[in-house]
């Protein structure tokens, strides 16, 4: 279900340096935290010279606060780390769809890499809430890169790490790890590339439902301008259904990450063109 | 949700500004590819803010559009190479037109095209349509009957659009958009109004690229895009300057506009409305902020007209004020 966002001036409360390039930020903005459903993110108009807003994914969200965890990386990321204490920013959220959850009693495995911890957090709450087994697979290239963990743990969450060489947890990737658990009943997937078409490919195959979070760049985060498209199966729910011109070499469609995603079934997503 | 318009705008101040026949109540317009069907922003503001709101461009066929990525930012501006995804007129009639009434201020559709005969049967078809008060003609993209080149690119190429259009669209004014990307923006503009276009959009987009110096590729899948924001607001500004001092009809300004300033200085160049665009992605409030300035600002020149700021900085302005 796509949420119904809100045009709001956040307050930034907290600010805390995870680990070398990696932030925390909180914001007071009770109707952004009391809506925020499962890979829900805002748009933040960055002060200073032009950029279009900074699409983050929800993190945490309590009470009437929610956080956003994010990388340091390019210049819009960098600016946001150094925003000034208790500036309220203008935020628009939360936007974009929900992971769906499974029924009580099955299991699910989540496969994050690196960053890509973030939507997990609301959802692990929502799993466990819903009395699913889960198990969340956390993969990064160092143990400096590995964040969030801490936090899902003290959900109740088991955790397992794994890292590119070796410096904590095993030495392995993220879909490995998780291959080598029982099946679930679900996957769900956010990170690189790499590891999601990996991912989607494996689960696909084993015939396991799986729900991908994506990533593009997003210009308007509304779904007016068309610039975030990742290209899906035609004829699936989330495919624009537009009829094709009669020139029309492509066999999928097009669907909006910021609107008609964030979260793709992975059967429905082309990963091979 | 803020209020429908600034409270600075309820007052005594006259904004309502005239293109051809078609009047809007004020001169903050939404620009085309920015504002997709005039709904989508309507979920966190009230769209009714704007004088009129311009449709994402339709074309006579179904486009998927370009492969991603299509949007780069860049220094003070946004490269995009959407590439007209679009249902085609068949579908937008039938599912997205009757959706247009709703759209709580004027409605503006923008046609795309790649021959003439193109331009005339969408337009035409289009005409009449309940909720459609104008229609744009994007005259800037490749045009097939003249081998790769835009119609605005060519004077002649841009007065067998409009006439084409002019002879099958009766109901309805035809803005005609116009591209920077030519030497002297003075002749396409008469070539425009000769052929009888009731006003004309302009800039459209900046063509321009980027390369990924790591991979040694360009960074959009379509190689090169169209650059928006503040970066072309001096190539917008002087475009505006030019073509005011050659032609009649009314010009709509736009190119990079954030805020009221910017729109005041389309202004005064010669326009005599103004369009938001890529700032939308940042501010989905800037008309409001944008019709604020410009009230403040006629209060401090005690007018009380806004067409009274059309071309007041540009002494050879050749249009009119009404």
């Amino acid at each position: 279900m796509v949420s119904t966002p809100l045009l709001e001036a956040a307050e930034l409360i907290s600010r805390e340096r995870v680990a070398p390039g990696f932030w925390c930020l909180g914001f007071r903005s009770p109707e952004i935290a009391r809506r925020a459903r499962p890979a829900h993110y805002v748009a933040i108009d960055l002060p200073g010279t032009f950029s279009v807003r900074l699409p983050l994914g929800i993190w945490t969200a309590r009470d009437d606060t929610f956080t956003l965890l994010f990388r340091e990386w390019g210049e819009r990321t960098t600016r946001l780390a150094c925003i000034a204490d208790h500036e309220p920013l203008s935020i628009i959220g939360p936007l974009g769809n929900e992971f769906s959850l499974p029924d009580t009693g099955k299991r699910a495995v989540i496969v994050a890499g690196g960053i890509g911890v973030v939507p997990f957090w609301l959802l692990v709450r929502e799993l466990l809430a819903a009395k699913v087994r889960t198990t969340v697979v956390l993969g990064a290239r160092s143990k400096h890169m590995l964040v969030g963990v801490d936090e899902l743990r003290a959900l109740g969450a088991e955790v397992k790490i794994c890292t590119d060489d070796g410096s904590a947890g095993t030495r392995a990737t993220a879909l490995d790890l998780a291959r080598e658990l029982a099946p679930p009943d679900i996957f769900y997937g956010c990170g690189p590339p790499p590891l999601l078409r990996a991912l989607g490919e494996h689960a696909n195959a084993a015939g396991i439902p799986c729900q991908i979070s994506m990533e593009e760049t997003f210009g308007c985060s509304m779904g007016t301008c068309w610039g975030c498209v990742v290209p899906i199966r035609r004829g699936s729910p989330q495919a624009v259904g537009y009829p094709r011109a009669t020139n029309e070499k492509r066999e999928y469609d097009f669907a909006r990450v910021c609107v008609d995603g964030t979260v793709f079934w992975s059967r429905e997503i082309l990963w091979n063109r | 949700m803020e209020p429908m318009i600034g409270a600075a705008l309820e007052s005594d101040l006259d904004l309502s500004v005239e293109l051809g026949a078609l009047r809007l109540r004020n001169p903050i317009i939404a620009a085309s590819g920015c504002y997709n069907r005039g709904a989508e922003f309507g979920r966190i503001m009230d769209v009714g803010a704007y004088g009129a709101v311009t449709l994402k461009s339709v074309t006579r066929e179904p486009r998927l559009g370009n492969e991603m990525p299509r949007l780069l930012s860049t220094p003070g501006g946004l490269l995009n190479a959407i590439g007209l995804q679009g249902p085609g007129i068949a579908y937008f009639l039938e599912h997205e037109a009757p959706k247009l009434q709703s759209v709580p201020t004027a409605v503006i559709a923008s046609v795309a095209g790649f021959s003439v005969g193109e331009f005339a049967e969408v337009a035409s078809r289009m005409d009449g349509i309940p909720g459609i008060v104008a229609i744009e003609l994007d005259v800037s993209c490749p045009n097939v009957d003249a081998e790769g080149a835009c119609f605005a690119e060519d004077p002649s190429s841009t007065a067998a659009v409009v006439e084409a259009v002019k002879a099958r669209v009766t109901k309805v004014p035809i803005i005609a958009k116009l591209t920077p990307n030519v030497s002297d923006i003075k002749p396409v503009a008469r070539a425009a109004e000769a052929a009888g276009a009731d006003a004309l959009s302009l800039i459209n987009s900046l063509r321009g690229m980027s390369v990924d110096v790591d991979r040694a590729r360009p960074w959009l899948a379509n190689s090169s895009g169209g650059l928006t924001g503040p970066a072309i607001r001096p190539i917008g500004v002087y475009h505006v300057w030019q073509a005011a001092t050659a032609v009649k009809i009314p010009i709509i300004g736009m190119g990079g506009i954030e805020n009221g300033r910017d729109a005041l200085e389309y202004l005064m160049a010669g326009a005599t409305a103004i369009s938001i665009g890529t700032a939308n992605f940042r501010d989905p409030l800037a008309p409001l902020h944008v019709g604020e300035s410009i009230a403040a600002e006629l209060r401090k020149r005690s007018f009380t007209r806004v067409r009274s700021l059309t071309g007041m900085a540009n002494p050879d302005f050749a249009g009119v004020r009404a």
